[in-house]
């Protein structure tokens, strides 16, 4: 066997248990996650002859008799209760009335062998319930809950409009979100460039020191950190305390349970993810590049703008998208810490999942985080990627 | 040579398209010390790592005593490797470093402790047994790294600069030291070094290596005093080269014109004299200086135009005409005076056809 | 050295106490007697320490969490290091970067985003509440630290040393494990101590996976601040840090050891 070949056989064989790992229990359930925001399979597979029937009609007036025989017969070959179920939930959640409606039908259908449905309820006569069921059948695959994801939705007319006011929150809650990301953001910015300086300008063990007090929050769970916020800016925790010992305030300040809370507190996160790629740029500009500025004549302040301030944009460029990523996904500290309405993107993710079982627009809003942390990730790596390339 | 220990036969590498080592012979006699000398990517440590079995040649064949190796991987070559870091292992001791290939062989726990105890005197290090690598200084990692290749008593001791990170002083013992091994172990020594010094004091041959290919193999002496090519009278020490017009030549003598128009008497050495223009190489230290007794056959007279002292000669920066010489002499001091006409001579012999100018190109 | 502005004294002083004064301002809360998390303290006990360990619901799940995450932390070194094995040296082609990328993307992707989707596909072959199920979990998120870890610690192997162990005749597979991995024992074993840590502090995932009765330290300390709050949130908050300390102490040592 030629060496190299063997050589590229040992490394696949070496990779191969990771990368089934990460394709079984990373990749799959990121797709199974996508799917489940496009795929509406329930009135597909529960009706099949009635889509068969239903997908020449023109959906007005009358639907064909051989589809009201199609749909009987859907109905009475459901003999899973379960999928009954999941039917009679698909179909109502588009239209109520369904719920009563198809009890009605199935009873009748199974206990005598009536076909025509007119006599069974006179709602079969209606069209808008044929509609529905056609709509329903149309297709396995949805756009319903991507567009739900932004506040739109599909109009009579098959086209894409705005949903009604106050229907949905979930532009609001993308803009909460943008919005909170960016404030975070910023305040590690403002905090963590002029640190990240500090600490670059010093030596010895007041360097050590500044990188520690950095360093050692990131080693810390997040979960006590989280905790330790939570006892410091409570209603009766140690920063009112003292604010109402040194007699500043008369009651409580809040600075839980609201947008400032939940800054200050995952702005304790990131500092960090802020701080170290700045301080790592800062040390490798040669030491004597600002007295060298000086001796070219430069005032301190116009070579802190011209020389300094210019270098450290990379690691703020980095920190900046880092932190902003981190904070987009961020779950645990608004959760926590913040109120009702402080709560981002990933609390209403997993208040569908886990409060709602709606998979679908957990799938869809997930789908759009993960877009977009993508997106960041993948500007992030070009970046640095060009960093090392420069 | 009649049969050849190691032998290499038209042996390519390739990296993409690059050619490191280009349709190469060689062949290396049982328990001769050989250098392979060459700059930087001329391919003589690829070679080396070629024998090692740490590379695969692209094409040909690489034999040792009769057995084709080049298929072999390097586990199962039984060559003892000096690298030019050492690649001592840094979590064992100097002790367990030199018992590890014993150790993969499989020998017996007392014989190890034998063994490993006489390879650490023959390098005089038994009192450094229980020190970790980091722990030496760089002239003892370098005994370590030899006695590890040597305690298995391999066929071959491979060396890729193992000299190169020590100084000046240092380098010059373990020289002696190594040479002195070589003779009383009778060990057959493959030896990489960019050092034409090293090349020279230590090895039985010289294989100067110049773009993948062997310009010239010989004895240094043979190395040093007669060139063939105007490659190697460059690389190895320093010479004065210059293009000539050939005039006449008579058997071995032939008379020259340089570009610069000066007439000389030379040595047409392997016969090359076979175009109508040729390069000359002429040793500095071969030039005497107002030396009239001597009966040479070249006089010249020369203007210095630079002096420099290195305390056991001088070197001259002379010009004669338009053509400027190095020379290098030690009775000289009363000449050595920037500024100053001297009476430059040397034999024919010393002029050294290296050479016709339509070959250098192929040759450089 | 010379003596630093007060501007710049104050401002970083003032970052450290933000950074660091939340956590240890709240660590004399963990020896109060009292049941509320409020300063002055009015008297010391270890009671709440001693809940950690006699309470069922804390008991379980710092036992849980030693399981769960002794799981990940084998799991993940094992898979980690063996990919770390096979991307060494490798040209950065795209299919090698793509694979790298691959490993490293948990580390990126919104833990809630890959939470819903691990739910979904758990529930399919029966992972869900389960201890497998959460050791996976937690081993997906883990990995990248292991990977990064261990890349480095082989990048610092110089390939000569193998070249050599090969030359002194150790086969392929006594290179590895008489060379390679002990140069790179530090390198893996930071990666582990890492892959500990990120399975001790898992919550997200925890949440979506987990069964009642997987429930792990940080999801019970997630439970209890979001619940009913009680100092012993902030012994087990005590217990954390001093664990940070001593592991943060062990890999120094660790470290200055090899070196």
């Amino acid at each position: 066997m030629r060496p190299d070949l063997s050589l590229r056989l040992k490394a696949a064989l070496l990779l191969a248990p990771l990368l089934a790992f990460m394709l079984s229990f990373f990749v799959v359930p990121l797709v199974t996650m996508m799917k489940s925001a496009v795929s509406d399979p329930v009135a597909t597979e529960a009706l099949p002859r009635t889509a068969r029937a239903l997908s020449g009609w023109d959906r007005t007036g009358a639907p064909p008799a051989s589809a009201q025989a199609a749909f009987a017969d859907d109905i009475r070959a459901l003999k899973n209760d379960e999928q009954f179920g999941d039917l009679v939930r698909r179909l109502n959640s588009a239209q109520s009335g369904f719920r009563s409606l198809l009890g009605k039908t199935r009873r009748a259908l199974d206990g005598n062998g009536a076909t025509d449905l007119a006599s069974v309820d006179a709602r079969w006569g209606e069209t808008s319930y044929w509609v529905t069921i056609a709509e329903a059948v149309a297709s396995p695959w949805t756009d319903k809950n991507l567009l739900a994801a932004v506040d739109l939705e599909r109009n009579a007319s098959g086209g894409i409009a705005a949903m009604p006011e106050g229907a949905s929150a979930n532009r609001l809650i993308m803009i909460r979100t943008f919005v909170t990301s960016a404030l975070v953001t910023l305040a590690c910015i403002l905090i963590g460039l002029p640190y990240a300086m500090v600490a670059a300008s010093v030596e010895g063990w007041r360097r050590q020191v500044l990188l520690g007090a950095v360093l050692l929050p990131l080693w810390t769970s997040l979960l006590v950190r989280t905790a330790a916020w939570y006892v410091v800016l409570q209603d009766n925790g140690l920063i009112n305390a003292t604010l109402k010992g040194l007699g500043l305030t008369a009651g409580p300040v809040p600075l839980m349970f609201n947008r400032l809370g939940v800054v200050i507190a995952m702005t304790h996160v990131l500092l960090p993810f802020m701080v170290l790629p700045i301080f790592s740029v800062l040390i490798a500009i040669p030491r004597n590049l600002m007295p060298a500025a000086a001796s070219l004549g430069a005032h301190p302040l116009r070579a802190f703008f011209h020389v300094l301030l210019p270098l450290s944009m990379r690691g703020v460029v980095s920190g900046a998208l880092l932190v902003f990523m981190a904070a987009l996904g961020y779950y645990i500290t608004p959760a926590l810490i913040g109120g009702a309405n402080d709560q981002m993107i990933s609390s209403v993710i997993a208040y569908y999942a886990t409060g709602a079982a709606n998979w679908g627009m957990a799938g869809a809003l997930g789908l759009v985080l993960l877009a977009m942390t993508i997106l960041l990730y993948a500007i992030y790596m070009r970046l640095t990627v060009e960093e090392q390339r420069a | 040579m009649d049969t050849p220990f190691i032998s290499f036969r038209q042996v390519v590498k390739r990296f993409g398209p690059l050619t490191v080592v280009d349709h190469l012979d060689l062949d290396i006699a049982r328990g001769e010390f050989i250098a392979l000398l060459g700059p930087s990517g001329s391919g003589k440590t690829t070679l080396l790592m070629m024998l090692a079995g740490f590379e695969q040649a692209t094409s040909g064949t690489i034999t040792v005593d009769g057995v084709r190796v080049d298929g072999l991987p390097p586990h199962k070559r039984n060559m003892g490797v000096v690298f030019q870091n050492y690649a001592l292992f840094p979590h064992m001791s100097v002790r367990d470093n030199i018992a590890f290939p014993l150790k993969m062989r499989n020998a017996p726990k007392a014989e190890i402790a034998t063994r490993v105890a006489r390879v650490l005197d023959m390098v005089k290090l038994s009192a450094m047994a229980d020190r970790k690598p980091a722990q030496l200084s760089g002239g003892q990692q370098q005994r370590v790294a030899l006695a590890r290749a040597l305690v298995f008593e391999p066929q071959v001791v491979l060396m890729d600069e193992p000299l190169g990170a020590l100084d000046k002083k240092l380098r010059e013992q373990m020289q002696l030291d190594i040479r002195d091994l070589h003779r009383r172990l009778g060990l057959t020594i493959v030896f990489v070094t960019h050092d034409q010094d090293e090349a020279l004091t230590m090895s039985d041959r010289i294989a100067v290596f110049n773009h993948g290919r062997i310009e010239q193999i010989g004895p240094p002496r043979e190395i040093y005093e007669l060139p063939r090519t105007p490659f190697v009278a460059e690389f190895i020490g320093e010479t004065n080269l210059l293009s000539c017009k050939v005039d006449s030549q008579v058997g071995e003598a032939v008379h020259l014109t340089t570009e610069s128009g000066l007439s000389l008497s030379a040595h047409a050495g392997t016969g090359r004299v076979d175009g109508g223009k040729v390069r000359v190489s002429i040793r500095p230290e071969a030039i005497r200086i107002n030396d009239h007794a001597a009966a040479t056959a070249n006089r010249l007279t020369a203007r210095v135009l630079d002096a420099v002292y290195f305390g056991d000669h001088m070197r001259l920066v002379a010009s004669v005409g338009e053509q400027r010489l190095i020379i290098k002499g030690d009775r000289m001091s009363e000449a050595a005076e920037v500024g100053r006409e001297v009476a430059l001579s040397f034999a024919a012999s010393d002029v050294w056809v290296v050479g016709s100018c339509d070959q250098t190109s192929a040759s450089a | 050295m010379r003596p630093l502005p007060i501007l710049k004294a104050v401002f970083a002083a003032l970052v450290v106490i933000f950074l660091l004064g939340p956590l240890v301002a709240v660590l004399p809360l963990s020896l109060t007697d009292s049941v509320f998390l409020n300063y002055p303290i009015p008297g010391y006990s270890t009671r709440w320490f001693r809940e950690l360990v006699t309470a069922d619901s804390w008991r379980l799940s710092i036992v849980n969490s030693l399981l769960i995450g002794s799981g990940t932390t084998v799991l993940a070194t094992l898979l980690g290091t063996l990919a770390a094995l096979g991307l060494r040296g490798r040209r950065a082609t795209l299919l090698v970067s793509t694979l790298r990328t691959v490993f490293l993307l948990p580390m990126v992707v919104p833990a809630v985003v890959l939470g819903v989707g691990m739910q979904l596909m758990f529930a399919r072959y029966g992972l869900t509440n389960t201890y497998l199920g959460v050791i996976i979990a937690h081993t997906v998120v883990a990995v990248p630290f292991v990977l990064v870890n261990v890349s480095s610690a082989l990048q610092g192997v110089d390939i000569r040393l193998e070249q050599a162990a090969a030359s002194l005749g150790a086969a392929p597979a006594t290179v590895l494990f008489a060379v390679t991995l002990p140069i790179a024992l530090p390198g893996i074993i930071s990666g582990a101590l890492f892959a500990f840590a990120t399975s001790l502090d898992e919550v997200v995932l925890t949440l979506f996976v987990a069964g009642p009765n997987q429930r792990t330290l940080a999801r019970q300390m997630f439970a209890t601040i979001r619940e009913n709050i009680s100092p012993a949130i902030v012994s087990a908050a005590a217990v954390f840090i001093l664990g940070t300390i001593v592991l943060s102490l062990a890999m120094l040592a660790i470290r200055r050891q090899m070196a």
